[in-house]
């Protein structure tokens, strides 16, 4: 595309506009309204729909605005006789065969269709035949289908592969037999599947949730932040009766342009899940007692302050908390003497936290992730982790970028890449390998491993991609920091960034990742991101070493953890638990001895900071449910309660401009101050578990959504194993298997997956039965059950 | 004169008879009065009186939970929600009509796509406690239950003017 | 279920194989799709004249293609049957210059003798019927193609001749 300007007419208004756009860009530009269905800025130009017929001097017939390039001197006329008559009748065309059931359509009232018929069509239709009837199709729990509304303008095609990057809809048949569907009965699956919801011009493609809930005009639109991925998606929220109704994504272009993730629409659902916690709760005697605020802090309060020593205490807070509530928290549990706090419940190894005194993060703004052009991805199923970086990521794979990726499992790419697959105690083998290969030398951290590395083929394609590249990255994902082994994988990493002139990018799994380690919720880390003066025990020490008491602050004991079971028996053998939580659950009502009801998402205001360090903040739009409140309240009182000075705020943003004054020097930086020398964990030549955390497993507001959970990408409770593993372990033929993982045991079915590297079986975390196992990554043993 | 006019005039009563005459013309015409409650003044095809929520022939309730009626409502009287019933047709879980707000204008009828909320000619009723005020959707279908015939009947009778 | 990675050359017998490599070779190595419709050409003759769902699958994994993209060719073209059709597939023309030639003389005549209507086949599995759009020989109207033989210039009589030198 060149720079060149060329001037135009249209309807006698003169414009500017860049030689080789398409005039509908020019005309949208400049705020003309052309109708359209088929177009969308962010689709390839399909003109079939011919809504934006327009006049244009000297040529005989109305051309189509959407694709027909802009040109010197060129004279457009969109409100002319022609162009009208033109608009009109195409307008009739598309209303023979759509029916008239704009009453029972969830659409009605913000239908393209709708909108563009009262301006451009007929009052009354001339057609009195019978009209197309469509089989409607169920393609999956979110996305509910009328199909003979559909007029074919196949954004939803388009938009699965271009942007999806899986085709799974497609127009089958020809003339007035066409037919939009997937053809065979089966549902779609992409993890940013709720977007053809938005993009479909009419009713045909509705929320299934949604469903008739609402009419668009009863909504009213507010603005938030997406607490899941470390994006930070902005959307816009639709409140009726002080109730979230739905999600949609608002447009910003330099995080999640005009989409949003499904994990993001339809995670609202879970706050009216029926197990949200209501009232402030205490244990007595094995039984559940509702009690009053008052009596609940003052008892939180004293049992904190009985514990007396500060170090007997463990802070676990959930890395999907708002920036005020982790500040705060650790500001609380600092002062009382406490400096085992954590936000990294999902990390593997917390060996490099001695040597790391930054804050890490993504290592590269959004908006130049797809200008990206090697990415080796260590670790990490991008779109099944953060669906829309991976749409980023695709693009740049689009544009020609080599992607490479190291995994202990193949993973299912939607574009171009390299993958390479082994069991997870070769992951760190193989990173050292492609380093070697860059000409890391082997000497401080995981030198035995660069000595013994053996470079072959792929390793050296993968350093030489990583050099020649003008823009290159060696990212971190979910998979590698939840190894046994993270803290070598990161030495390698950054020895590889360096001597290929990479950037190291660490991805944040959370949607305040960055944010806790702002805001000092990590041992290593004090408010401001810089090293704490006594550091105290990471998550996974806190575990080990069962502490008298817990600080929980929306955590789900269990399955939030690395570790489940090891979770569960730690905060069970605490004298004293107090659980900050929206949310109930069985787990949680065996750990903890107090329950604190807190607001969560819509209900509290509250900052995220996102993977690349931007300060997103969100009001509370909603009245947070029963007598819960902002987490930040609840934290306020119990200093005031615990004599601490500095608790007097009025509001959440006092705590977030204290927070941000102290973050104004902070910068983020993945770089080690010196890398130790380390030595693997892993064995790699017993069996072991892999296993990530599914999509919809991550947090406890998405496990609640219930939608989302009835979709694959929710994952399940089973044993996936390559056939061959299968048969070497004895197990052909049955259908389930008895898993032993430090000294606990379940029975799971089993399921053949050539996809898993031999030597490993698959078990994800997370789940509700597999959260009883241990860790996702280490020694296991599978039998016959 | 005049004064002597005046004085014939109040002698002889004239002004007496001439409205005596008045009463004495109506006292033999047709009467005017009727004697309600025993008997009810007619009533037009148009009247709006209370509300009701029609059904088809074949006892399917016609709403379809569109919630027109609720947009179009000046009074904001209607309360509706709506989900998928089980054999996933758009049906409502709830219709209120608050008759305190209702000012019996007429327009959710007007807006209605299948004249399921209509307004009978029912205009005698009243309330003894507090929420009875509210018609709540099984008291509409009720009502329309009772009037079926006489307002399918009305809604024949104007189907050429509306 | 298993998962399995698949191994092309176990999609299709050898000979298939062959045929289908054929057609790819045709196009740029870039382009492989672009020999989808010979793929299923060679398919369908293989499988008896008809195209199965899975066999459309396993020509789309033999090309790299997503499954619907193939699904659109075979429903777009009449070329393609996606259900079960007779040994004969006779395809009888109806359009314009076919149906001034007395063209519903000849379905009415070929009904009755097969006793089957368009779209259907018969019980002993020989014929089946299909209506189709203008072959292009309209200067031998009426006209109907079996096989790929094209047979003109009907009448009841010589179809009666041509359905009995068929097998």
């Amino acid at each position: 595309m060149t720079d060149k300007l060329v001037t135009i007419e249209v309807n006698g208004q003169e414009l500017q506009a860049e030689a080789g756009i398409m005039l509908i860009e020019a005309t949208d530009a400049a705020g003309i309204n052309i109708p359209r269905f088929c177009y969308h800025k962010k689709l390839s130009v399909s003109a079939n729909c011919r809504m934006c017929l327009v006049e244009v001097e000297k040529v005989p017939k109305p051309l189509p605005a959407c694709a027909t390039p802009v040109s010197d001197g060129m004279k457009v006329y969109t409100r002319s006789p022609k162009a009208l008559a033109a608009q009109k009748g195409t307008m009739e065309f598309l209303l023979i065969n759509h029916p008239l059931d704009c009453p029972i359509c969830d659409q009605g009232g913000e239908c393209e269709l709708q909108d563009v018929a009262i301006g451009y069509g007929r009052d009354v239709s001339r057609y009195s035949e019978g009209k197309r009837v469509v089989a409607d199709k169920n393609i999956g729990p979110l996305i509910a289908t009328d199909m003979t509304r559909c007029i074919h303008c196949t954004r939803c095609v388009r938009f699965g592969e271009e942007i999806a990057g899986i085709r799974e809809m497609g127009a089958t048949g020809r003339g007035e037999h066409m037919v939009i569907g997937t053809y065979i009965e089966k549902s779609v699956d992409s993890e940013l599947s709720g977007n053809i919801i938005d993009l479909c011009p009419v009713g045909a493609l509705t929320s299934k949730p949604f469903r008739f809930n609402a009419r668009a005009w009863e909504l009213t639109q507010v603005e938030a932040i997406a607490p899941h991925d470390s994006l930070g998606s902005n959307l816009n929220l639709h409140l009726r009766d002080n109730k979230v109704m739905r999600v949609h994504p608002k447009d910003n272009e330099s995080i999640n342009e005009t989409w949003i993730s499904d994990r993001d629409r339809f995670s609202y659902e879970g706050l009216y899940s029926s197990d949200r916690l209501t009232s402030p709760m205490v244990k007595k005697g094995g039984e559940w007692k509702e009690v009053s605020w008052e009596m609940a802090l003052e008892m939180a309060a004293a049992s904190l302050k009985e514990i007396g020593d500060g170090d007997q205490i463990g802070t676990l807070l959930a890395p999907t908390s708002t920036l005020e509530e982790l500040f705060l928290a650790q500001k609380l549990m600092r002062g009382l003497g406490c400096n085992n706090i954590d936000s990294r419940l999902r990390q593997g190894d917390f060996r490099m936290d001695a040597t790391q005194n930054s804050v890490h993060w993504l290592g590269s703004s959004l908006s130049d992730m797809d200008q990206m052009q090697t990415v080796f991805v260590v670790g990490g199923n991008i779109r099944k982790e953060q669906p829309i970086l991976a749409h980023r990521l695709r693009k740049a794979a689009v544009n020609g970028a080599k992607l490479h990726y190291l995994n202990p499992i193949q993973i299912d790419l939607n574009h171009r890449g390299d993958q390479d697959v082994c069991t997870p105690g070769e992951m760190a083998g193989r990173l050292a390998a492609v380093a070697k290969a860059a000409g890391v030398k082997a000497s401080g951290g995981g030198a035995s491993l660069l000595g013994a590395a053996k470079v072959d083929e792929s390793a050296k394609q993968t350093a030489a991609n990583l050099k020649a590249a003008d823009g290159a990255l060696v990212m971190l994902g979910a998979m590698a920091q939840a190894h046994p082994d993270y803290a070598l994988l990161h030495t390698l990493a950054a020895a590889l960034a360096e001597a290929t002139g990479a950037q190291l990018s660490i991805l944040p799994t959370s949607a305040n990742s960055v944010g806790a380690q702002l805001a000092g919720a990590v041992p290593h880390l004090q408010a401001g991101g810089t090293a704490a003066e006594r550091a105290g025990l990471d998550t996974l020490r806190m575990l080990k070493m069962p502490r008298k008491g817990y600080l929980l602050l929306g955590v789900e004991p269990g399955r939030d953890f690395w570790n489940g079971s090891l979770s569960m028996s730690a905060l069970q053998s605490a004298d004293m638990v107090v659980a900050i939580s929206a949310f109930r659950s069985p787990e949680l009502e065996a750990c903890a001895d107090i329950m604190l009801p807190m607001a969560i998402f819509t209900e509290t205001s509250g900052t995220y900071v996102n993977a690349e360090g931007r300060w997103q903040q969100s009001r509370g739009v909603v009245r947070p449910q029963g007598e819960s409140r902002p987490g930040w309240k609840i934290l306020r009182v119990l200093g005031n309660l615990t004599d601490q000075p500095g608790f007097d705020y009025i509001d959440s943003q006092q705590i977030h401009d204290e927070l941000h004054k102290l973050c104004e020097s902070s910068t983020l930086d993945n770089k080690q101050a010196e890398p130790q020398n380390l030595e693997p964990l892993l064995s790699a030549d017993v069996l072991l578990r892999g296993g990530d955390t599914p999509l919809y497993a991550c947090d406890p507001l998405v496990r609640r959504a219930t939608a989302l959970q009835q979709t694959q990408d929710a994952g399940s409770d089973t044993i996936r194993l390559h056939p061959q593993e299968a048969a070497r372990l004895g197990l052909d033929g049955s259908d389930t298997a008895l898993v032993k993982q430090n000294g606990n045991q379940i029975d799971l079915p089993l399921q053949l997956d050539e996809r898993i590297p031999q030597g490993c079986v698959w078990i994800s975390t997370g789940l509700a039965r597999t959260s009883t196992l241990g860790q996702p990554f280490g020694e296991v043993t599978v039998e016959k059950a | 004169m005049n004064v002597f006019k005046n004085y014939f005039k109040s002698l002889f009563l004239l002004e007496l008879f001439r409205g005596l005459s008045v009463t004495g013309r109506y006292l033999f015409r047709k009467k005017f009065t009727i004697m309600y409650p025993e008997e009810k003044a007619p009533v037009s095809p148009r009247f709006r009186g209370l509300h009701a929520l029609r059904r088809y022939p074949n006892g399917e309730e016609r709403c379809i939970a569109c919630k027109l009626c609720e947009a179009t409502c000046p009074a904001l009287a209607i309360t509706i929600e709506a989900e998928p019933r089980e054999d996933g047709s758009r049906r409502t879980t709830r219709y209120d009509i608050d008759l305190f707000k209702c000012i019996y204008c007429g327009y959710c009828q007007e807006a209605c796509p299948v004249d399921a909320i209509v307004e009978t000619r029912i205009y005698e009723y009243h309330f003894e406690n507090r929420g009875e005020n509210i018609m709540t959707k099984e008291k509409l279908l009720a009502v329309g239950d009772k009037c079926e015939a006489q307002l399918a009947a009305d809604i024949e009778a104007q189907a050429k003017v509306r | 279920m298993t998962v399995t990675v698949k191994d092309k050359t176990e999609l299709f017998s050898p000979q298939i194989c062959a045929e289908i490599d054929r057609w790819i070779a045709k196009y740029p190595a870039e382009w492989k799709q672009s020999a989808v419709m010979g793929a299923l050409m060679i398919v369908q003759d293989e499988n008896g004249g008809w195209l199965t769902t899975e066999l459309m699958d396993r020509v789309a994994d033999y090309l790299d293609m997503p499954p619907i993209a193939v699904y659109e060719v075979a429903t777009f073209y009449s070329m393609y049957e996606l259900k079960p059709v007779g040994k004969h597939k006779i395809c009888v023309c109806t359009n314009v210059s076919c149906m001034t030639n007395k063209s519903d003389l000849i379905v009415e005549h070929l009904e009755k003798k097969l006793g089957i209507s368009f779209g259907e086949v018969t019980e002993d599995g020989r014929f089946s019927m299909k209506e189709v759009e203008c072959l292009g020989a309209c200067g031998g109207a009426p006209m109907m193609q079996i096989g790929k033989q094209y047979y003109e210039n009907l009448t009841p009589e010589i179809v009666d001749a041509i359905l009995e030198g068929l097998e």
